[in-house]
């Protein structure tokens, strides 16, 4: 693969180095524009490739110096927008739902200079780059590229030395990466994780506050992005820092001042059922060719008109959910906990144990979520009605993510150990509760038709119905073992590892 | 990656000159493209200007140590490199005999990460290099004058290929076709009676094509408008939908 360098010009202008790039072709110089795009959390970047859309191409570029180019008039806002073929497959990988959002503008005048061989062939370019400007402010200086082409060593080498005679600072890259780098533009998107670092042995009660205080971050990171409706991921990534705020707050009640707790438990319990409706509706969207995967092609078309129902009401259930957001009493819900979250805690002030040392806390928290899910899983027999299993998978639950959010606590490796095993029974979970909530789903939708329906779509409803209830008993039915498993001397030998390692 | 192999056992029926016109629509289309010559005629090398030499001819590239980077060349043609031909590639029967009739799948390998499409030029026959293109590919890409012997040949090749633990799929197309002439019309008609997979698009024979020697690049290149271009950017269009 060809590799290029970019460096900045120490002369008052590139026209020394004009006129010595002899037995070069100078092209005149044009205006070009690149509009930089990746998704919110910076997807692309973090996978080592830069998409950009220029010259009315999109433009692919990989660590490794590949490049890849496709024409397309307007930049997509997903991968799935894109024709199929290599590119959309390579794009889809990386960003999954996510949408494509602008990070930066880079406008250049640049003149391509080329060196050719007696057959022709293009040995070497250099491009120098005058009037940079990274979104309309202008970045000091010009600049020239080197691409030194695969195969052609010496050439590059030749045309890097000329440059240099004019030139400092070479760095990898293009002039776009240059640029961006040089005005500071921030790469990686925003992610929040839930685990940060925790101070072991400090108090309780600044552990859970800090822990709440990165949730919190979540949650407003993804507000605006949930509004606008830009990408699924945005609701779910605030739903799950929901969720998690509010198990934190239910393994913090004894740490926790009470008064704090009494208003925004039942506060996040709201902004949970609020986001429900619309999350379930955009999981059976995405979810919903793997879904008519198993009708033929007459079934899978007669579903067409509950397709496009289930895409009318998720648009009307964002738009209320927006509402909500926006609303007063959302919007001061979430304002007050920022504010309160955000500020120190006295222990003083909170509940009996917020001074004990926060390992000592989340431990006890961890062996008693531990008993529950095991106390509740034991009872399950194959009579035992729906939502007793439903329990079994609130509690697990509860456990992950009181080891996603203190994970500071424990010792790496042993804590991957103890929750890959808890993985394995929660998948088994979530696969006979996405079943169920699935099936109710299809017939609270088929409900919803219009009475013109064609009977054939009712028909392939039934279907799908039929194929998730034997999906949600296929579960079921593996409970027993899959409990077992977890239940067991490995998984109490992989607990005492993590436990006897916390705080270390 | 996906190894696509322009095949015939013929020759003449335009396997170089749809081998670097799809390696183009290729590109255009997104793909990171690797264009391997594997014919010592090196016409394919000659229509992207690159010097037909392998350092270490032949011998080297397929010996136990040999590496595809070290020999690629990018073209002039955005999104497309090349793996020149060299004349000692007469002689690449015997290495591979030597070496392993998996070498080429495995030198493919290593650069499997680096490419979308390889597209290998191939020479005319049923040799062993032929066999381990086979073995290489996923789909063979056989162009197909439309003339009476035509369908014998592609019969020849289909059961050659029955033979085979995992043969490539195989995509015949139409090529070199004068829609002026009955018996190009009917013996066209008959290859899409006979071969469902024949691809729908024909390449026609147009004087466009010539000029591929005098210019040195492919169609689109020079003549985006034309009759050839236009096909073989459909041809590509019709082959991405069986592979992606």
């Amino acid at each position: 693969m060809s590799s290029v360098v970019t460096s900045r010009g120490v002369d008052a202008t590139p026209d020394a180095l004009l006129r010595d790039l002899q037995g070069y072709t100078i092209a005149p110089p044009r205006r070009v524009t690149s509009v930089v795009l990746d998704t919110f959390d910076g997807r692309l970047h973090r996978a080592g490739l830069r998409l950009d859309h220029v010259d009315g191409s999109l433009v692919l570029r990989d660590a490794e110096g590949g490049v890849a180019r496709l024409a397309a008039a307007v930049a997509p806002r997903f991968a799935t927008d894109l024709p199929r073929g290599p590119f959309r497959s390579r794009l889809a990988g990386v960003l999954d739902v996510r949408a494509l959002l602008p990070l930066a503008t880079v406008a250049t005048t640049s003149r391509r200079v080329e060196r050719r061989n007696a057959d022709g062939k293009v040995t070497s370019v250099v491009t120098i780059h005058d009037d940079v400007c990274v979104g309309g402010s202008p970045i000091a200086g010009w600049y020239a590229t080197v691409e030194e082409l695969t195969g052609y060593v010496k050439p590059g080498d030749r045309a890097r030395d000329v440059v240099a005679r004019h030139t400092t600072d070479e760095a990898p890259g293009d002039v776009v990466e240059v640029a961006l780098a040089a005005a500071g533009v921030e790469r990686g998107g925003q992610h929040i994780e839930p685990g940060i670092p925790l101070d072991a042995r400090g108090p309780a009660i600044e552990g859970f506050r800090l822990v709440l205080a990165n949730l919190d971050d979540a949650i407003e990171v993804n507000r605006e992005g949930t509004i606008e409706n830009i990408d699924s991921e945005f609701l779910h990534d605030l739903r799950v820092a929901v969720r998690r705020s509010r198990s934190t707050l239910r393994h913090g009640r004894a740490v926790l001042p009470a008064d704090v707790l009494a208003w925004i438990e039942p506060g996040l319990k709201r902004v949970g059922a609020v986001t429900s409706p619309p999350r379930d509706l955009d999981v059976q969207l995405l979810e919903w060719d793997a879904s008519v995967a198993i009708l033929d092609d007459a079934s899978r078309r007669a579903l067409e008109p509950l397709h496009q129902q289930l895409s009318r009401d998720r648009d009307a259930a964002y738009a209320e959910l927006a509402a909500h957001l926006r609303a007063g009493d959302v919007t001061n819900l979430l304002r007050r906990w920022h504010d309160t979250i955000h500020a120190p805690m006295d222990p003083a002030a909170g509940g009996r144990r917020a001074g004990d040392p926060l390992v000592d806390v989340v431990v006890k928290r961890v062996r008693k979520a531990q008993r529950r899910l095991l106390d509740h899983g034991r009872a399950i027999t194959p009579e035992t009605p729906a939502e007793l299993v439903h329990d079994v998978r609130k509690d697990a639950k509860q456990l992950r993510y009181l080891l996603e959010c203190f994970a500071d606590l424990f010792p790496g490796a042993a804590r991957k150990a103890f929750v890959k095993r808890l993985k394995r029974l929660q998948d088994l979970l979530g696969a006979h509760q996405d079943a169920e909530v699935h099936a109710a789903e299809l017939r609270h939708a088929a409900e919803e038709l219009p009475p013109t329906t064609e009977p054939a779509t009712y028909l392939a409803v039934g279907q799908l119905v039929e194929h998730l209830e034997r999906v949600r008993q296929d579960a079921r039915d593996g409970f027993a073992e899959r409990f077992a498993e977890y239940d067991s001397a490995a998984t109490r030998q992989a607990l005492r590892d993590m436990l006897d390692g916390a705080g270390t | 990656m996906k190894v696509l192999a322009t095949y015939s056992i013929k020759g003449g029926v335009g396997k170089t000159t749809a081998a670097v016109n799809l390696a183009g629509e290729a590109a255009r289309t997104g793909a990171r493209v690797l264009l391997w010559d594997l014919d010592p005629q090196g016409a394919a090398t000659f229509f992207v200007r690159v010097k037909p030499r392998l350092r270490g001819g032949a011998s080297r590239l397929v010996s136990k140590h040999g590496e595809l980077a070290e020999h690629v060349r990018a073209t002039d043609v955005p999104g497309v490199d090349v793996l020149p031909a060299d004349f000692s590639l007469r002689h690449l029967d015997i290495h591979l005999d030597a070496t392993s009739p998996t070498r080429l799948a495995d030198l493919l390998d290593d650069v499997a990460g680096v490419y979308d499409v390889a597209m290998l030029d191939c020479a005319p026959g049923i040799t062993v290099t032929s066999e381990a293109v086979f073995d290489a590919a996923d789909a063979l890409l056989v162009p197909t004058i439309p003339a009476t012997l035509s369908a014998r040949t592609l019969e020849q090749l289909d059961r050659f290929l029955a033979t085979l633990d995992d043969p490539p799929l195989v995509l015949p197309f139409v090529s070199m076709i004068d829609r002026r002439r009955t018996v190009h019309r009917h013996v066209a008609a008959d290859l899409a009676a006979g071969w469902p997979h024949l691809l729908a698009t024909q390449v026609p024979n147009v004087a466009t094509v010539e000029r591929m020697g005098v210019e040195r690049a492919p169609l689109a290149a020079f003549a985006p408008s034309a009759r050839g271009t236009i096909a073989f950017r459909d041809l590509w269009a019709e082959i991405a939908d069986h592979l992606w």
